[in-house]
């Protein structure tokens, strides 16, 4: 791509361009400065899209579920981004992008935008700059924008906070993940996907599922969470997992949850940014002043310990950074 | 503020794909996986792709590399369509990587369609990869 | 450097690392493992194998049959010597051949190109650029014909490697075209590979949906024990298993149980294992350490003899018996140094004969170059005749019998071999782990496992990891190309003829075809007649696609003419 402003950019990807979005997705990724003067111009607190996260341990078969969903959307004649997670290695940071196998029926589609990201060390299930991307597929107009995390299992709170509608894909013989389950990730769903269905194991599942939702706390006032089966390979089950989302997408509309959500996103997202952003005014200050190197090898020798280590250092960059502002 | 450099490290980020109907995919896979072991970011498209697809992929992921694994013996037929399309798609600074059976006589051809390297079946993996990282985009 | 170099053009010698040498002189191997890793002992003694043990091994044509199948081996006949044929049109096809007759092939073993093999049509959107280029591609009765043209079906043993569904499609085209020219099916010989289960992972998965693989192989099964009876209806294949990069024992292990699939299938038919075993045959491979290959395959026919006899209470002795080709191990060669292969090739082959191959394929050297060239066929079959008439392996039946190693061995590799099927059992059979594709994952870590090592050198590639040189420039043989005129004009031939054919007639045929799927009977008799109608792969396929609620076309890109 050629070389463009901000404002260039933005203008292209709000016109539908694949490669201006795929370019910026990058950038995002890269943590790059015009990345971020792109995205404030791209920048609406609730957009038009609806927000789908899709969540569950590997091998649930979530990469199914979203393909057909991808189908029924399409049928409905909605566009719809996707964006695919899975995990970079720790150790070699090489990362197997191997969810858009199983969604490359929709690659003719030109009303289908698929990236896959790598978590890049980014916990909590999703990608650094995953929620960018989002709001980049939301700006390239896409009726529908579905998020699929890394599935992990336990630790994917993150996304629930940044969808409106999050589902939680599980498998009749996940039983011991269920129970594990119970404990926290079962709460952040507002719909749970019982795939692979036609497994043995269905009933059993479904009733643990019933009984342990109904024992948790209500978390949205006013919505009931739905158990779907499913078996994604074959659509059995699809049109009813439709309908339960386009419920909780009405029932968002009705309850004012839409303006709950982009609080929440809203808080979410700051957040994440204010860490980003201290880390690196203060890491970028530190390179090449040697001060790091002195300040560790003072708490190896016990001259100093951390908490006033960091004390120190914070006082010394954080309020010059905010002085020079 | 003052305008900061990048100080990330570039990952290298590979599409890794058949095309055609040809479906021995374990050269495909094994390669892919030693892609991710090697630190790369690879997207494995799997089988059954055509060269507007690949393409088409290749700018939604903004890959730096494409490799096609090829055992069929159709490389002289597709390669000058994948090219095509790259062109038509606007993807010039990607590299595109050729991998399998692939007979010794037919490299220079190759090449000049615009095929930027070859590596034979039997192949280490180690020459692959350094191939990569010194021929990407910096 | 180069200085000196041209200062003293006599005197490289100077160059010469004699350190080197020295380390050459005292090298000794790295590994003492076997291809698949078992790790084997400096020595085998009587201690090893008890005399006792004898009741387990057994003379060669004795039950379990862990010598060989036959009492004199070789000495009743010679293995079959054939080599794999199949490249452009099915006049291309036909013309290889003969040439191959000629130069003396005992047999006639053509396979089909991709587009066939997936179901689909020469003019198949997808097909066109891929027609005839790793095989033949027969679309109707007309191309069948053609490439049997003037072959006496009578008299020559024809095999059919087509291993999807596509099968079925395959043995009705033969078995029209037989009917057209008079033969009586019930004396034709041949054989065709017809394992759709495992295809699947030969690239194929499209065309080879689970449920449909089962039900359509086992049509194969059941309509030749009917109708032609001389004919090896399957040939379940253990080689493309191994090819994906596991080891000696998975390849038996996970071979029998596909073949186990079918059998099941049958006797949920009604049939006894008496009545239809006779026939059944398995494909193997023979991969580059002899002695693991000879014990595995001395393993398996015992195996297979007691599966028979104590599950399915099998009591003929065919029926106990494990009947094999093999194909040398092309995942063993390398473009490097490409004749080198040769070699490769000739102790493979070495070790089939040893152990008691019934069918042999060696694999053209240039196979990880390109496709065979006609050098490459000849050299081929010529190594096959140096092994049959030259050394002297067939004069004695099962030679490494009574090996203190290889019969250690072979129990070894049987115990391996046991294990990997109860760890089958454990995921709940073979269905299932093809289904939840957990046979996928394994496949996929053996080989990365097997590229692994050859980086880390933990086993040796001549030319690869070890005793490199320079990447040659030119295939030593020359490379083979395909002419893309023939395959134009077959293309067009197929178009006509959809355009001629007596549509109401081809309409009707169809649709009988389609309504038996529906009843779920065996359609091959309805494929027959629908191939005498006009109908094409694609169209035949398609039609028992769509009545198992798969899409039409394997790969979703036309729509059902009917």
């Amino acid at each position: 791509m050629d070389v463009i402003n901000a404002a260039e950019w933005a203008k292209r990807i709000k016109m539908n361009n694949r490669m201006a979005a795929a370019k910026l997705i990058s950038a995002i990724e890269r943590q790059e400065q015009i990345a971020r003067d792109v995205l404030k111009q791209l920048f609406m607190p609730v957009g038009n899209a609806h927000v789908i996260g899709v969540t569950g341990s590997a091998g649930a078969g979530k990469s199914c579920v979203v393909s057909s969903m991808i189908s029924a959307y399409r049928k409905q004649g909605r566009t719809v981004g996707v964006i695919a997670i899975d995990p970079s290695s720790p150790f070699t940071g090489g990362a197997f992008l191997g969810d858009r196998l199983r969604m490359q029926t929709h690659g003719r589609d030109k009303g289908v935008y698929i990236r896959s990201m790598a978590t890049r060390g980014y916990l909590g299930g999703l990608a650094r700059g995953a929620v960018d991307a989002m709001r980049v597929m939301e700006a390239m107009g896409h009726d529908v924008v579905i998020v699929e995390t890394v599935g992990t299992g336990q630790d994917e709170v993150d996304v629930s906070r940044l969808v409106q509608t999050c589902l939680l894909v599980v498998t009749p013989t996940m039983g011991d993940d269920i129970q594990a389950m119970k404990a926290g990730i079962m709460e952040i769903a507002q719909v749970i996907v019982l795939n692979k269905s036609d497994m043995p194991g269905k009933d059993a599942a479904l009733l643990d599922l019933e009984v342990s939702l109904r024992m948790r706390p209500v978390a949205e006032e006013g919505w009931l969470v739905p158990v779907v089966p499913t078996v994604a390979t074959t659509d059995d089950g699809i049109e009813e997992l439709m309908e339960q989302i386009e419920k909780h997408q009405a029932w968002l509309r009705k309850a004012e949850g839409l303006k709950q959500y982009a609080f929440k996103k809203a808080e979410q997202e700051s957040s994440v940014i204010i860490k980003d952003e201290i880390e690196r005014v203060i890491f970028d200050q530190l390179r090449g002043t040697g001060l790091r190197r002195k300040y560790l090898e003072k708490i190896v020798a016990g001259e100093i310990d951390p908490y006033t280590a960091v004390e120190e250092v914070m006082t010394l960059f954080i309020k010059k950074s905010v002085k020079d502002v | 503020m003052k305008k900061k450099k990048d100080n990330k490290v570039r990952k290298i980020k590979v599409l890794v794909t058949k095309v055609g109907l040809d479906g021995h995919d374990r050269g495909a896979k094994v390669i892919a996986s030693m892609l991710k072991e090697a630190g790369m970011e690879v997207v494995y498209l799997g089988m059954f792709m055509m060269p507007k697809d690949i393409v088409d992929a290749a700018i939604d992921e903004d890959v730096d590399v494409i490799g096609l694994s090829t055992l069929s013996g159709g490389h002289l037929v597709f390669t000058p369509q994948i090219v095509e399309e790259m062109k038509k798609g606007g993807l010039n600074d990607v590299r595109l990587v050729l991998g399998g059976v692939i007979p010794i006589e037919d490299v220079p051809t190759l090449k000049e369609m615009g095929v930027d390297a070859v590596f034979p079946a039997g192949s280490l993996t180690e020459p692959i990869v350094t191939y990569i990282r010194n021929h990407v985009r910096q | 450097m180069k200085a000196t170099a041209e200062k003293l053009p006599d005197n490289q010698a100077t160059d010469v690392d004699w350190d080197k040498c020295l380390a050459a002189y005292y090298e000794k191997p790295k590994s003492s493992l076997t291809w698949s890793g078992l790790e084997v002992k400096e020595v085998y003694t009587p201690e090893d194998l008890p005399s006792e043990k004898y009741k387990d091994i057994c003379d060669p044509g004795t039950y379990p049959f862990t010598r060989g199948i036959h009492r004199n081996m070789f000495r009743g006949r010679y293995w079959t010597r054939r080599e794999v044929i199949g490249m452009g049109s099915p006049q291309d096809t036909h013309d290889r051949s003969k040439l191959l007759v000629d130069e003396g092939g005992s047999g006639l073993n053509t396979i089909a190109d991709i587009p066939y093999e997936m179901g689909l049509d020469a003019d198949h959107p997808w097909a066109q650029s891929e027609v005839g280029l790793t095989g033949v591609c027969i679309t109707n009765m007309y191309d069948m014909e053609t490439m049997t043209a003037d072959i006496p079906l009578d008299k020559v043993s024809w095999s059919l490697i087509t291993a999807s569904s596509v099968s079925v499609v395959t043995m009705a085209q033969y078995a029209a075209v037989a009917k057209k020219r008079g033969y009586d099916l019930k004396k034709l010989r041949g054989t065709i590979q017809n394992d759709p289960v495992h295809f699947r992972y030969c690239g194929f998965a499209p065309a080879c949906p689970l449920d449909l693989s089962v039900k359509l192989g086992t049509d194969v099964i059941e309509y030749c024990t009917k109708e032609m009876p001389l004919w090896y209806y399957t040939t379940v294949n253990l080689y493309d298993l191994r090819e994906q990069g596991i080891t000696a024992p998975q390849e038996v292990a996970f071979g029998f149980l596909i073949a186990r699939l079918y059998i099941d299938e049958m006797i949920r038919r009604g049939y006894k294992v008496d009545e239809f075993m006779q026939r059944f045959a398995f494909y193997v491979s023979c991969h580059i350490d002899i002695f693991e290959e000879v014990s595995k395959i001395r393993a398996a026919r015992r195996i297979w003899a007691r599966l028979m006899k104590e599950n399915y209470g099998a009591q003929k002795t065919s029926s106990q018996q494990f009947r094999f080709a093999v194909h040398t191990a092309g995942c063993s060669l390398v473009p490097q140094q490409p004749l080198n292969n040769l070699i490769r090739i000739a102790y493979q082959a070495l070790s089939a004969v040893l152990g008691g191959v019934q069918s042999l394929h060696c694999t053209s050297y240039d196979e990880p170059v390109c496709l065979p060239t006609e050098n490459g066929h000849t050299q081929a079959l010529r190594t096959q005749q140096i092994l049959a008439y030259e050394t002297g392996v067939t004069n004695v039946a099962d030679p490494l019998g009574g090996s203190y190693y290889v019969e250690n061995l072979t129990n070894r590799l049987e115990e391996e071999i046991y294990k990997i099927m109860a760890e089958v059992d454990k995921v709940g059979g073979m269905y299932e782990a093809i289904r939840t594709e957990w046979l996928d994952r394994v496949f996929e870590k053996e080989a990365l496992a097997r590229q692994k090592e050859i980086d880390d050198r933990d086993k040796i590639l001549v030319g690869v990891n070890m005793f490199t040189t320079d990447q040659e420039t030119t295939t030593p043989l020359g490379v083979q190309r395909i002419s893309k005129v023939s395959v134009k004009k077959q293309i067009e031939m197929v178009k006509k003829l959809k355009k001629e054919r007596n549509k109401s007639l081809w309409k009707e045929k169809i649709l009988d075809l389609k309504a038996a799927a529906d009843r779920r009977e065996n359609v091959l008799p309805f494929m027959i007649t629908a191939t005498e109608a006009g109908a094409t792969t694609g169209e035949m396929m398609g039609a028992v696609r769509l009545s198992f609620g798969y899409p039409y076309d394997p790969l979703e890109i036309i729509q059902a003419p009917f």
